[in-house]
């Protein structure tokens, strides 16, 4: 297994070395056909070319075969787990691509420059902390009590999360923020991508909550 | 939840168990032994019949409901 890993990671370094070398050579000796923009309408095939439309269709293939390997990996690790009873096996060191939701401020960048929205979504990511809870209660063995407490922080997590859209769509829907009605979009997609990943972060830490406080007010024999 | 008193713990001991082999024998795990034998879980009908018979003493004299 974790050679088959180390292949795949081998794979895509030599990809993204064979696309730089590629796009280097396209851009020396070729006039950097293929690396901008161009108007593939009008495209005529040159020898030249060969180098880059070599590297993208490996990147390509290694995509394709990367997808699938971890869809698979994914399904049997599934299967795994519903036979052993556990819950799934994370490095609580996971939780720090939570950070990663900082990506979401970039959206203030990207609006002011091209008016696109889209990064504001990122702040999805802060969801990821909740892998730092996970993680610490990987492997468990999912009893009744465990299910129990996993729908209750479920439920709860989804009630707050769901009552902060209710209230911030009440308000916004109210009348135009700032007098714009992009503005009350944007705040809603904002709004949207927190509440979602508060979500996220909220059914595991409450689970943890839960078992946690469990064993503090518990003794041994 | 519904208040009740859990005479589990007495049961166990005298069947000479430890939470740990309790909690094997039902298929749950240790913590929940211990909620259990302090009255602040309230088990599923599968859970109690299952610690009625591994403790072998009837579900009423485990669980006592006011």
């Amino acid at each position: 297994m974790k050679q088959k890993t180390k292949l795949l990671i081998g794979w895509g370094v030599l990809c993204v070395l064979l696309l730089l070398v590629s796009s280097w050579y396209a851009v020396t000796w070729n006039d950097s056909r293929l690396v901008v923009p161009m108007d593939f309408q009008s495209y005529e095939f040159q020898v030249k070319d060969l180098p880059m439309i070599l590297s993208v269709s490996r990147a390509c293939i290694y995509g394709i075969t990367l997808l699938i390997t971890l869809v698979f990996s994914g399904c049997k690790q599934g299967k795994q787990l519903e036979k052993t009873n556990r819950t799934r096996k994370l490095n609580p060191k996971l939780g720090c691509l939570g950070f990663l939701g900082f990506l979401g401020f970039g959206g203030f960048w990207t609006y002011s420059v091209d008016g696109s929205i889209f990064p504001f979504a990122f702040f999805l990511f802060f969801g990821f902390f909740g892998f730092y809870y996970e993680g610490k209660m990987s492997g468990t063995f999912m009893d009744e009590r465990f299910r129990e407490n996993a729908a209750r922080a479920g439920l709860k997590a989804s009630n707050i999360a769901f009552s902060i859209i209710f209230l911030a769509l009440v308000i916004l829907c109210g009348g135009k923020l700032f007098g714009s009605l992009e503005y009350t979009l944007i705040a809603v997609i904002i709004v949207l991508s927190l509440a979602l990943a508060l979500r996220t972060f909220l059914s595991e830490y409450l689970l943890y909550r839960y078992d946690h406080d469990d064993h503090g007010v518990e003794s041994g024999d | 939840m519904a208040e009740f008193e859990c005479r589990l713990k007495k049961y166990r001991q005298l069947k000479d168990l430890t939470q740990e082999q309790l909690a094997e024998m039902v298929g749950v795990r240790r913590e929940t032994v211990m909620r259990l034998e302090k009255a602040q879980y309230n088990p599923s009908l599968k859970l109690a019949v299952d610690l009625s018979r591994a403790v072998e003493a009837p579900i009423e004299e485990i669980f006592v409901f006011e």
